[in-house]
């Protein structure tokens, strides 16, 4: 059966992040608004986990908490509380609440996930992997494309790393020696979309796998600026990286 | 009480804006020199909050609307085209001031400075100025991501 997570947050910025974190996760993650909200909700789905904010309006984060513990059904669900302010103050006067563990913003995912994980069993959804395998990976003729997104986050990265492997595999195993990492989306390099071209480049080389890169310009020319990438060459369409590979 | 006049808040927010694009948005920025003018361009989005107790101020983070779209669309792990809509943008672009807000809160409680932070705000426009009198600190700091520019603005005094 699916874990249930109360995400209460003012924010549907944050709400969708904790919401994104969990999509590979066997989880329904039920969303409030503020703490009454929250309460109420907590009453009727009775979730395994609650993610809770603090500052919010109609009822903060601890007026709810203070609820949920005087409620005997309720008292024992975990609460991991979320926080803008990581003072030292702040901190002991939210573990003085009685919470199980908390985060300041801004946080990753994956560290949420890290923190969940100590306090519940979290199963991941190969549905999921499947899906997300579809989303980024194609197959033109003989050749296997990865295309990145427009904003690749860690995240993505991570999902892209997991399906990576079991292509390449794959790809081994079916005497397919031809991939193309298409980056040409991207609106600029970041320190995760640099890590990641290393990482791919790397893992097809292992493999004796023929790569090519796809970019616009700009890209190659950010490309540059860095030690680790400087010396990969970027094509600027796809017949000329086919061509190549 | 500490001397607000010895903070160094451009360190710190300039610290804060790098954690929270880097963390939550995968994206680079830099400060830019000082004297850049933080004219953003085009229809504005600012976050702002408040905070008030021992020290009483405000943080406020201005972006173009483009830039908006850009940092929301990052942070929510979507394309641009993806975005429901402005409430959508102006929710991203709040809970990005109350991330910096918070962490300028934070630096002030462990100096001493207890204050208390409020939820944020968010305005936008394109002809409008803010003028705010009677602070004894005013920061802007300027920060570039690629072409686009983020206008950081903390106006900060002690109280009693």
């Amino acid at each position: 059966m699916a874990l249930k997570v109360l995400a209460v947050d003012d924010s549907k910025t944050i709400r969708m992040i904790v919401k994104r974190a969990f999509k590979a996760y066997d989880c329904d993650v039920i969303e409030a608004e503020n703490g009454k909200e929250g309460l109420e909700t907590a009453s009727k789905e009775k979730p395994d986990l609650i993610i809770l904010d603090i500052t919010m309006p109609v009822m903060t984060g601890p007026e709810m908490l203070e609820e949920l513990k005087k409620d005997p059904a309720l008292k024992e669900i975990p609460v991991i509380m979320l926080t803008a302010e990581s003072g030292k103050e702040n901190v002991v006067r939210i573990l003085k609440m009685g919470v199980k563990d908390y985060m300041v913003k801004p946080f990753k995912g994956e560290e949420l996930i890290e923190r969940v994980t100590k306090l519940v069993t979290l199963e991941s959804k190969q549905n999921e992997v499947e899906d997300t395998s579809k989303k980024y990976f194609s197959i033109v003729e003989d050749i296997h494309i990865l295309t990145l997104p427009q904003n690749l986050d860690r995240p993505a990265s991570v999902e892209i790393e997991k399906n990576l492997k079991s292509k390449v595999e794959a790809m081994v195993n079916t005497g397919i020696k031809k991939f193309i990492l298409d980056i040409s989306r991207g609106r600029g390099t970041n320190v995760t979309l640099i890590k990641l071209i290393i990482m791919v480049i790397q893992t097809c080389q292992q493999a004796s796998i023929g790569i090519r890169v796809i970019g616009t310009a700009a890209l190659s020319d950010e490309l540059k600026g860095f030690a680790e990438t400087s010396g990969i060459t970027v094509d600027l369409s796809m017949e000329d990286a086919k061509s190549a590979v | 009480m500490p001397d607000i006049s010895a903070l160094d808040l451009r360190g710190f927010i300039s610290g804060a804006m790098n954690e929270v694009f880097d963390t939550m948005l995968s994206m680079n920025i830099e400060l830019a020199d000082e004297g850049v003018h933080g004219n953003v361009g085009g229809e504005r989005i600012v976050g702002s909050v408040g905070f008030a107790g021992k020290a009483v101020g405000s943080v406020s983070v201005q972006v173009n609307e483009a830039f908006a779209r850009s940092i929301t669309a990052a942070m929510l792990g979507m394309e641009e085209c993806e975005i429901e809509g402005d409430e959508d943008v102006h929710d991203a672009i709040g809970e990005l001031s109350n991330m910096v807000g918070g962490g300028l809160k934070s630096h002030l409680c462990d100096q001493g400075l207890t204050c208390d932070l409020t939820i944020p705000s968010v305005t936008t426009g394109s002809d409008f100025g803010m003028e705010i009198k009677g602070w004894e600190r005013k920061e802007s700091l300027v920060f570039r991501h690629h072409e686009q520019l983020a206008l950081v603005n903390v106006y900060i005094k002690a109280n009693g």
